[in-house]
């Protein structure tokens, strides 16, 4: 029924939005496309099925898993990324490449340490389903939505109305500039990583809490679709990343509720991609001024 | 054993002249190139179809297989003329999942049952491993002297020269999209061509054989190998294709090295094991010095 | 003198921007033309106009009768039209003789049929070496482009230009950001130019070289002429003084 299928659309949407959040503020403030940022999704979701089983409080799984691969992301760049881009006059490709072997590694590293099993989060609510009339939605669909919402709202925050994000904001505009104005822009980049990473990391415990299953290969879809979100809303573009997420989280229910084309699901992100940038090559909003 | 190592090698030509061919569009053109694997089977499957469906001889349906290649990969260069390095990156992981989506899905292409193909014949004698093994290898040859006459051709001038700056390429004549589109129509025509040898030497082919973690593999060949040369794919395609085999006690751990392979492949020596500015060719040419210096030689 | 390129109505705006709002100018054959006008007067833009990087949005450029407003980049250097770029933009990855052999080959680039031409052919190498003498820049031959220093570089951009044998050389701000020494040698290349009855066309913000080099200099503000004439008719114009240093505070 539309309306519900609507209702799906925003939750898978809005939970996209978050994925490929990290992304965007990485590629704000660096100019990569980090791949890995699926691998801290992939981390995320084991650390918190790891604090959440040994302590029951879902909140705490949360705050772990977000601070540890926040700061784990801090490492990265101060050990990968960081050290790849000051290296004068590179390919483009040098710096995804690093950040495919990352992905790699932490899934081959997760499936070595935990195991290529199937892990359950078995978080319910005391009421599975909440009937709004002729809609209903999973309670823990609510939770993720609501949650979604606030760490958006807190990034808004964080990104327009604080020092910090302002720094953000001028590192990613021009990183030269802001450095000659006094901004801290190491600390802005770490703060990219540590926002970046832990939202991925969250939006991991989301996916285990909603499919209640989590696997070693949990990073892989996301890997690339998260790319073609933050590509189609426009590189480095917060905004057009929520937008994205929702378009894509759309076209994902629609196209396979309505129609019968012979694309897989996961692909729908790349064909709308596609089809955008023919029309519109720089996205949907545009890239922020990176040379 | 014989048998054994016509096997392996018939793998490792095969993708041998896939990184070469990568190495053209990534190194010496500078394009951001992740979907290489969907041209690889567009190769396999066109030149499956055109033996088992339409009968068509093995050798002109590789032909034909390239042409198709080559087409769809002038229109990728054409899409490339518009996209700038990270959004075509992205475009062409695209094209990969879009192909592999394709592939699984019609008919024409067996679903997901993938399509079998019986192995053609080479004057009577039905082709093996050792015939695939020899006739990969000859084009790698015969590629190789082509590629060498390309660097010292004015197309390969034209190439570096778009590489290390396009606006000035233009400034003395280099029309920079006719040469880009070009070189996709080159490296992805001989993808398409290791792919119809491909798919006519294992028989059997499926969608997941062409999927991203390929482009991934064989990206891996060339920035490992050494990017912009010709000894880099060839030596990356050789190791990646025999390490597994050797290391074979050590399966579990596959990923787990090649991971860490490439990131610090990439993190420490960019230029990769045998590329242009890599460590050990330097060394190798420090070392040249000095002993031609030893011998009285002219110092430059 | 004759006629070389002529400029009518020249107008580039970029949305809303006026860079260039109706201009009129001759190129003359011999003739060293220089362009200054404070920053954002649109110099750099009338270049790349002229050069084929921008599209004009109106007007006609007509070079030895040829209309040839709006073609690319490239066909414009086959035209002969050589420039070099406020910028430096060397062919970083390749050696001082290799960038200018690059650039030998401006009617080699055709397409498919380049691939069956060998570049450095002993006459393509000996033509380039002839320009690096020229330019003084024998000695960097083998180095790196990425290894040299700015002052060499402008040099190595003006060994490009001269090497296409051009039928116009455009120099954009060749003595930017050049310790005094290599001003003064950079302005001894482009004298020596002069003297080989070269067409020339020079941005420069260094006035008193600029008033040295040039038989003529047009001056532009705001996209638009102010002057035009030689250097001490220029020099004394009460517009360019204006534009150039203001209007006097009333304080």
């Amino acid at each position: 029924m539309f309306l519900q299928q609507v209702i799906n659309s925003l939750m898978i949407g809005s939970l996209y939005a978050l994925t490929a959040m990290g992304a965007t503020l990485i590629y704000g403030i660096l100019g990569i496309l980090d791949i890995a940022n699926a691998g801290a999704y992939l981390l995320g979701a084991y650390v918190g099925y790891y604090v959440y089983h040994a302590t029951g409080q879902l909140i705490l799984a949360f705050l772990v898993a977000m601070t540890a691969i926040g700061l784990f992301g801090v490492i990265l760049h101060r050990a990968v990324y960081g050290p790849i881009l000051a290296k004068p006059r590179m390919l483009s490709i040098i710096p995804l490449v690093a950040a495919v072997g990352l992905f790699t590694l932490s899934s081959d590293a997760v499936r070595l340490l935990c195991g290529a099993g199937t892990k359950a989060y078995n978080f319910r609510f005391s009421t599975d389903v909440l009937h709004l009339g002729s809609v209903s939605i999973q309670t823990t669909w609510v939770l993720i939505f609501a949650l979604t919402a606030l760490l958006l709202a807190v990034l808004w925050f964080i990104l327009n109305k604080t020092k910090m994000g302002l720094a953000w904001r001028a590192t990613a505009e021009d990183p030269d500039i802001a450095k000659a104005c006094g901004v801290n822009t190491n600390s802005a980049m770490a703060l990219s990583y540590v926002l970046g990473y832990g939202f991925a990391a969250a939006a991991g415990i989301m996916t285990g809490i909603l499919y209640n299953s989590i696997t070693p290969a949990l990073g892989e879809v996301p890997s690339y679709k998260m790319l073609a979100i933050i590509v189609l809303g426009g590189l480095g573009n917060p905004l057009g990343t929520v937008v994205a997420g929702l378009i894509i989280g759309f076209a994902e229910v629609m196209l396979s509720t309505y129609t019968q084309i012979p694309i897989p699901k996961d692909a729908i992100a790349f064909v709308v991609l596609i089809i955008v940038l023919l029309i519109k090559p720089a996205g949907l909003f545009g890239q922020r001024n990176k040379v | 054993m014989g048998a054994y190592v016509y096997s392996i090698g018939a793998t490792a030509a095969i993708f041998i002249l896939l990184a070469l061919s990568l190495n053209i569009i990534t190194g010496y053109a500078g394009q951001a190139m992740m979907g290489h694997a969907a041209f690889f089977g567009l190769g396999a499957y066109t030149a499956a179809i055109l033996t088992q469906t339409y009968g068509v001889n093995f050798f002109a349906a590789l032909l034909l297989s390239m042409l198709v290649t080559g087409a769809c990969g002038a229109l990728l260069g054409l899409i490339s003329l518009r996209l700038q390095a990270d959004f075509l990156a992205i475009t062409t992981i695209g094209i990969n999942f879009v192909m592999v989506a394709l592939f699984n899905n019609l008919s024409i292409t067996g679903g997901s049952l993938g399509l079998t193909i019986v192995k053609p014949t080479l004057f009577g004698v039905k082709m093996g491993n050792r015939q695939f093994f020899w006739l990969t290898l000859i084009l790698i040859v015969v590629l190789c002297l082509l590629i060498v006459k390309m660097r010292r051709s004015w197309f390969g001038m034209a190439l570096a020269s778009i590489n290390n700056d396009a606006g000035a390429a233009r400034s003395f004549g280099i029309d920079v999209s006719r040469y880009q589109i070009l070189t996709f129509i080159i490296g992805t025509a001989i993808a398409g061509l290791a792919g119809g040898i491909y798919s006519h030497r294992m028989g059997y082919i499926c969608s997941s054989d062409f999927a991203f973690v390929i482009s991934i593999q064989i990206l891996s060949m060339v920035v490992i190998g050494g990017i912009g040369t010709i000894r880099g794919p060839i030596l990356g395609a050789l190791l990646l294709t025999f390490l597994p085999e050797v290391l074979r006690f050590a399966d579990d751990y596959r990923s787990l090295v090649y991971g860490a392979l490439l990131v610090l492949m990439v993190r420490f020596m960019p230029s990769g094991l045998i590329g242009d500015n890599s460590p050990l060719v330097i060394g190798c040419k420090k070392l040249k010095g000095k002993l031609f210096a030893k011998k009285g030689g002219q110092k430059a | 003198m004759k006629e070389l390129m002529r400029i009518e109505g020249l107008k580039m705006y970029f949305g809303g921007l006026k860079a260039i709002d109706g201009l009129d100018l001759t190129i003359n054959q011999e003739e060293t033309l220089g362009i200054i006008g404070p920053n954002g007067a649109g110099k750099t833009t009338l270049f790349n106009a002229i050069c084929g990087v921008y599209k004009p949005t109106d007007g006609k450029i007509t070079l030895k009768g040829q209309e040839v407003q709006g073609l690319p980049a490239q066909e414009m250097a086959r035209k002969g039209i050589a420039r070099t770029f406020q910028i430096s933009k060397p062919l970083a990855d390749l050696s001082i003789l290799d960038n200018v052999i690059a650039a030998a080959g401006v009617h080699e680039y055709t397409g498919m049929r380049s691939y069956f031409r060998k570049s450095h052919t002993p006459e393509v190498v000996a033509k380039a070496e002839a320009v690096l003498e020229e330019t003084g820049l024998r000695e960097l031959r083998d180095k790196k482009a990425s290894d040299v220093s700015l002052g060499y570089l402008r040099r190595l951009e003006i060994a490009r230009v001269l090497v296409t044998d051009p039928e116009l050389i455009m120099l954009d701000e060749p003595c930017a950001g050049l310790s005094n020494f290599a001003i003064n040698e950079v302005t001894e290349l482009v004298m020596k130019l002069k003297a080989q009855k070269k067409s020339i066309v020079l941005i420069e913000h260094n006035l008193p070289i600029t008033m040295k080099v040039c038989d003529r200099i047009m001056v532009l503000s705001y996209g638009k002429k102010i002057a035009e004439g030689t250097p001490e008719v220029v020099k004394n114009d009460k517009q360019v003084i204006e534009a150039y240093l203001g209007e006097e505070d009333e304080e």
